[in-house]
């Protein structure tokens, strides 16, 4: 231990903890003790650290009101302080603080929300697709292929499951649109989310369609995914509705390219 | 470069700035808009690099993950140079993610000199390092400011970052003249300047980037023009971000305060 790092110690327990042990470390000044002098790195830490949370959890801040918000932002610091340099990361685990720990009401609506917001968070800087497989690109693709295909999908795509309405309130308190009640369902629903052209877009998929993209984005192949549709869809049928599917990823600019197995 | 004037820089190139200085933690992510701007804004200006994250002064192990991905975003930008703060931003694995200061002891010296040196080495050229705006005093200090970042500065043989507002908010805050400090650094390491706007709460300025430049800022970015030449220099402005054109004003208002001592060096 050096005496520069003790010294950090004491900072560092005064700023997350509030212990005062750091105060015998500064002068003080008439016109600023050692305390206020202080007291200006203890509140910027907070601040800076709630204000970066309801940048990344705006809806959330908004349905909470900012009092509420900043009350369980500070529970959410103490619980979940930063461990990454960039402060990106620091909002990363405030779904998982709202399952654990927070007692308030709403919590599993609060926590869906939450959840949906960082995924927005995740796919806006996601890595970039350098080619993307195109309708036209479909003709190259001799039909006898097509059962033994497998997608690639961009890494600016992902999906949640929700019991909760969750991404039209989102919207309601981002717009100006009038606030739809709020509902839960008997069953998750799937929300699709992925960036096209530099906007995230999202969609909520039918369960077959769910399941379809589920299988194809672990590298199912197409044929085996239209004989596993087959439990929602009629046999004369399923090819049309998996083409479909297919051709809405692709004009939605989800996938990548398609690998000849 | 903020987010906000992104479109405004690519549909103007406004032809009255030279280069555009980018936060660098903004840009360690893997792709989406931050980056196509960046890539984009990029083909017409020149740039520098300026992070907050490094904690040079920080006693856990340099984070060589976080300098792993400045160096590949070095590479992507290709900017004329790199800065980061003589200050420490975390301790026991937690990042506080705020520039905090060090006591001015040699311990402290040896200590932030040798990381930066390892991270000239890793990175494989010199970098800035850029003094900060304080509202404590420790008793453990043992020389001034000044004293301590040109010790630091030859020791590590790296460049400075003079930030003026920084001076200017230090030296009201800890009771001493901010000409002290403009003779007490060493004129050859003074690469670039920083300016910027801050608030007084009555007892201590505090260093918010969110107004315009005072004039005794002012004043004393003349007075490192005397002293120091024709040297780089930037207008920070971190929140309540103005529309493009009054930075741009500002930054004509520091080329006409400036000018004067330029062209009687040349």
């Amino acid at each position: 231990m050096t005496r520069l790092h003790d010294l950090q110690l004491r900072f560092l327990d005064y700023l997350v903890g509030g212990s005062e042990d750091i105060e015998s470390d500064i002068i003080g000044t008439d016109n600023a003790l050692a305390e206020h002098r202080l007291g200006t790195y203890y509140n910027a830490y907070r601040i800076r650290l709630i204000d970066c949370l309801a940048v990344d959890y705006s809806a959330l801040e908004k349905y909470l009101g900012r009092e509420s918000f900043e009350n369980l932002a500070l529970d959410y610091l103490q619980h979940y302080p930063s461990r990454h340099p960039s402060v990106r990361w620091f909002g990363q685990h405030l779904p998982e603080y709202l399952r654990t720990f927070y007692r308030g009401d709403d919590r599993e609506f609060l926590q869906e929300l939450a959840s949906y917001e960082w995924a927005q968070t995740m796919v806006f800087d996601a890595a970039n697709s350098d080619s993307l497989f195109q309708l036209e690109d479909m003709a190259q693709v001799p039909p006898e292929a097509w059962p033994e295909l497998t997608l690639q999908f961009k890494p600016a795509m992902l999906w949640l499951d929700l019991y909760w309405n969750v991404p039209v309130i989102e919207h309601a308190i981002d717009s100006v649109v009038e606030m739809p009640e709020k509902q839960r369902a008997d069953h998750p629903q799937r929300w699709l989310m992925w960036r096209r052209d530099m906007k995230t877009c999202w969609r909520s998929l039918e369960v077959h369609e769910a399941w379809a993209i589920e299988q194809a984005a672990s590298g199912v192949t197409f044929g085996e995914i239209c004989e596993g549709l087959l439990e929602w869809i009629d046999a004369e049928q399923v090819a049309l509705v998996a083409a479909g599917f297919l051709k809405q990823w692709i004009g939605d600019q989800m996938i990548i390219r398609v690998v000849n197995n | 470069m903020r987010a906000e004037h992104y479109q405004d820089i690519l549909e103007r190139k406004p032809k009255n700035v030279d280069w555009f200085e980018i936060l660098s933690e903004n840009y360690m992510i893997d792709g989406g808009k931050p980056l196509y701007f960046l890539d984009a804004i990029r083909q017409d200006y020149p740039m520098v690099m300026h992070g907050v994250s490094m904690s040079l002064g920080s006693t856990d192990e340099l984070d060589f993950e976080y300098l792993k991905q400045l160096k590949a975003l070095i590479e992507r930008v290709e900017p004329q140079w790199f800065s980061d703060h003589l200050c420490w931003t975390g301790v026991d694995h937690i990042n506080l993610h705020d520039l905090l200061p060090l006591p001015y002891t040699e311990e402290a010296v040896r200590h932030v000199a040798e990381r930066i040196s390892r991270v000239q080495d890793y990175i494989g050229r010199q970098m800035l390092i850029e003094n900060l705006s304080s509202y404590i005093t420790y008793c453990d200090d043992a020389m001034s400011e000044w004293e301590f970042l040109s010790a630091i500065a030859d020791r590590a043989d790296c460049y400075l970052l003079l930030d003026v507002n920084n001076i200017y908010v230090s030296s009201y805050n800890h009771h001493y003249d901010p000409i002290d400090y403009l003779e007490g650094v060493p004129a050859a390491r003074v690469w670039q300047h920083h300016l910027a706007g801050h608030t007084n709460d009555g007892n201590l300025i505090i260093d918010t980037h969110e107004q315009d430049i005072i004039d005794p800022v002012w004043a004393l970015y003349e007075e490192t023009a005397k002293r120091f030449g024709p040297v780089s220099t930037m207008i920070e402005r971190d929140g309540n971000i103005p529309a493009l054109d009054q930075v741009l004003a500002e930054l004509d208002q520091a080329r006409a305060v400036a000018a004067p001592y330029y062209q009687s060096r040349s």
